[in-house]
């Protein structure tokens, strides 16, 4: 169990959800400025609305 | 997609007073999760929100997700009689938040904010612990999984004791 502070005591729903976190993307996030941060945060929403982009194009192309 | 860079320094340079909160803070704390808005508690004194209405008035806020053509006007009489708004501009969408559930409105968060240098300015931002607390008191199971990494990623600013 993580070690919090007293006004947040674990969650036991939560706790079973830590197990699940690949801590490493936050180690890596960790060793960027705040502003890298943002950065890395816009160019994954650049790739999330490319991938958005090419599924409609699919779904538009298989119904012709 | 949307422009942080260019909202941030949109409401400091216009002397807006509002603290980063959701999935923004997150980011700024180390989350690995992807978020597409800028979520913002705003001071709902008069003149705070007449300075956020005249900042945002050239992006053409308007409610996100809704039908085009409604009859929304960017007012300061609608932000006075509202109090939480989410919105899209043309750079990008932005979350508007007079009170936050378990947290109160901008005085109440803002002794526990951090200030930010971002983009050549300097902003506030929720600290973690409190971004916990916040999110916790939402209670939404979507976020169970953010606030598990937030939890670790306190954890792990935590020196161990």
């Amino acid at each position: 169990m993580t070690k919090l502070p007293a006004s947040l005591e674990p969650d036991p729903v939560v706790e079973v959800y830590k197990k699940d976190i690949d801590f490493s993307l936050n180690l890596e996030n960790l060793r960027l400025t705040v502003e890298e941060r943002f950065k890395k945060l816009m160019a994954l929403q650049r790739f999330a609305e490319e991938l958005r982009r090419a599924d409609k194009k699919r779904l538009r192309d298989d119904r012709l | 997609m949307t422009d942080y860079e260019a909202l941030i320094r949109l409401l400091t340079e216009s002397n807006v007073e509002f603290i980063i909160v959701g999935g923004a803070a997150a980011t700024a704390h180390g989350s690995a999760r992807l978020t597409e808005d800028l979520d913002i508690v705003y001071a709902r004194s008069s003149e705070n929100v007449a300075r956020l209405v005249s900042a945002l008035r050239p992006y053409q806020p308007y409610p996100r997700g809704a039908v085009p053509g409604l009859p929304f006007q960017w007012t300061e009489r609608t932000i006075i009689n509202g109090l939480n708004f989410t919105l899209i501009t043309s750079i990008g969408a932005i979350d508007l938040f007079g009170e936050l559930i378990g947290g109160g409105g901008f005085a109440d968060l803002l002794p526990d904010c951090l200030e930010l240098k971002l983009f050549g300015t300097s902003c506030l931002c929720l600290s973690l612990e409190r971004l916990i607390q916040v999110k916790r008191a939402a209670g939404r199971p979507k976020d169970l999984e953010a606030i598990a990494e937030l939890e670790l990623l306190l954890a792990a600013q935590r020196p161990e004791r």
